[in-house]
């Protein structure tokens, strides 16, 4: 009885994540296979032939200034980044955590962003931002400063506030919701022993949010490194290649300039930069499942 | 002052900021082509939305089959992502399918940069000439998809009482029509919170969108960008077009907030 009960789970166990395995095995196992494959390929859209040329992609990546730049940048963008989601983030959760009027119709809105798609936003950001018929450089120009996008000293800093405009909800939305499970019994015992509303925060609130903000800070570090849509289009990398993502460096060398073979060894060294922290990142939301218990 | 109106105040600004490209967005679309051309502050505004009209098919653009497009990929992708993700979690959770290590996969994948899947995809999708069809989107959404999918309704089916499907069980019931009777019914706000997280990340999609179609699957997110190169000028029609992009995900999350609430948590926060 035991025995067929046993069997009857384990063909089950196979049938029902049949669609899983066919999935992973077309679009996981063989694609990871033609992803090295290419990369170990003289691949270029132009030249009929291709020819397996070894760790030739490999050298020529590593020795290529632009491939270096793009991940210098991609790190500064999205610690930049991150960093100022998290803080507001945390910070407008804080305001959320008390009764305010208009709190519901306020905390809806305040998602808005999360249902809009980063290359639409990036669209709506071009406009507003438009030299001639934009509301941003209207009011700035009313102030007396003149404004363009594509100024090396603008760039940067709209870039940034786009990211915040479109992420800041996201780490606003997980900050909240780890606030909502703090016991409260904890507040009034601080609130007994006579501690301060900051001294609450500092002492209280937030060292028992650590890993929950640790785990917010990591989803949305590494959402960050692969932004790809919003930059790419509005500045397209540029001005030259200044704001040129490891996304968008491997998006152009394979489809804008046809190198497939040196485009495939890009990714797959991102992957392997990666790749050392990906342990301990499983582990740390692990940790936070046991935590949230 | 009245208790807690300061905030309300604080909040409000903040959350005015974070909406204005959507509504500079609007704001354009309603002008007139002159008041936009004579700045951003001329208030002149087209009591006919010719620039909606202009969108929908009015000015010959290719906006319409976009939209349908990414109507068929999203809705398409929802489904196939929980036909293959709330089988595969109840066999992991309950019948120790795979022991730990599917969900690991799942949770290294989730961190693993898309870019990294676009030249195999590419590659894959041109091999079976699948290039511009909704399916190539609609199969690469679901690989990206699954991983957060597995982990809400691993969530989900680990937090459902063990008791009912053991109850089930001694009464003789197989697990097939366990799950069918006991487990699907119960897993309903799971499957919605999926669905609306899918569905959101599915219409957003940009970058398998711009290297796996190029005109007959092409979706709004890259119609939408392509709008502004192609018709440079023509800033109303393109607000129209952003506009009317953006009100299918938004209507459906606004409405289905709460799972989109319980969804992004417990994906993000839960392994």
């Amino acid at each position: 009885m035991s025995t067929t009960f046993n069997r009857e789970r384990k063909v089950a166990g196979w049938i029902l994540s049949a669609p899983l395995l066919i999935l992973l095995a077309g679009l996981l196992v063989w694609p990871i296979y033609l992803g090295f494959q290419t990369s170990i390929t003289h691949d270029v859209l132009s030249e009929f032939e291709t020819y397996p040329v070894g760790f030739e992609n490999y050298r020529s990546l590593l020795s290529e200034p632009n491939f270096w730049s793009s991940i210098r940048f991609t790190l500064i963008f999205a610690l930049t980044a991150t960093i100022i989601e998290l803080i507001l983030g945390f910070a407008l959760a804080l305001l959320f955590d008390r009764y305010f009027p208009g709190k519901r119709i306020l905390f809806s809105l305040m998602l808005v962003p999360i249902m809009i798609a980063p290359s639409l936003m990036a669209v709506m950001f071009r406009l507003i931002l438009n030299e001639n018929i934009g509301v941003i450089p209207g009011l700035l120009n009313k102030i007396g400063l003149s404004y363009s996008i594509f100024d090396q000293n603008n760039v940067f800093t709209s870039l940034i506030i786009l990211d915040v405009i479109e992420f800041t909800a996201f780490t606003f939305l997980l900050s909240y919701s780890a606030l909502q499970n703090m016991p409260q019994e904890i507040y009034e015992a601080a609130a007994i022993d006579g501690a301060s509303k900051s001294q609450t925060l500092w002492r209280v609130t937030l060292p028992i949010l650590k890993p929950a903000l640790a785990i917010v800070f990591l989803l949305r570090i590494l959402d960050s490194i692969r932004t790809f849509d919003s930059i790419y289009i509005l500045t397209g990398g540029g001005p030259g290649t200044t704001t040129q993502t490891v996304g968008i460096y491997i998006y152009k060398t394979a489809f804008i300039y046809g190198d497939f073979g040196l485009a495939a060894s890009a990714a797959i060294v991102l992957v392997l930069l990666l790749a050392p922290f990906m342990p301990s990142i499983i582990k740390q939301f692990n940790l936070g499942t046991g935590d949230s218990k | 002052m009245k208790k807690g109106w300061g905030t309300t105040l604080l909040v409000t600004c903040v959350v005015f900021v974070f909406l204005v490209p959507l509504l500079g967005a609007f704001y354009t679309s309603l002008r007139t082509d002159e008041a936009i051309a004579s700045g951003p502050f001329v208030w002149e505004f087209d009591s006919n939305f010719e620039h909606y009209k202009n969108a929908l098919g009015a000015a010959g653009y290719d906006f319409p089959s976009f939209f349908r497009n990414s109507v068929v990929i999203s809705l398409g992708t929802v489904l196939l992502t929980i036909l293959v993700s709330f089988p595969a979690s109840y066999a992991i959770v309950r019948l120790g399918f795979g022991g730990p290590w599917l969900l690991r996969l799942a949770l290294a994948l989730r961190i693993t940069p898309a870019i990294f899947f676009v030249i195999p995809f590419y590659k894959l999708f041109t091999a079976y000439q699948l290039i511009d069809r909704p399916l190539a989107l609609i199969l690469a959404n679901t690989f990206i998809n699954m991983t957060l999918a597995l982990l809400v309704f691993s969530g989900a089916i680990k937090e459902m009482p063990i008791e009912i499907e053991e109850a089930a069980a001694v009464d003789g019931a197989s697990i097939w029509m366990t799950l069918r009777r006991i487990v699907f019914p119960l897993l309903g706000p799971g499957m919605a919170a999926v669905g609306v997280l899918t569905f959101l990340f599915s219409w957003s999609d940009y970058l398998f969108a711009v290297v796996l179609t190029s005109s007959e699957a092409t979706p709004v997110t890259v119609g939408a960008a392509n709008f502004v190169t192609s018709y440079g000028v023509r800033w109303g029609d393109i607000s129209a077009a952003v506009c009317l992009s953006v009100l299918p995900p938004l209507l459906f999350a606004t409405a289905a907030q709460k799972f989109l609430v319980k969804g992004l948590s417990s994906g993000a926060v839960k392994g």
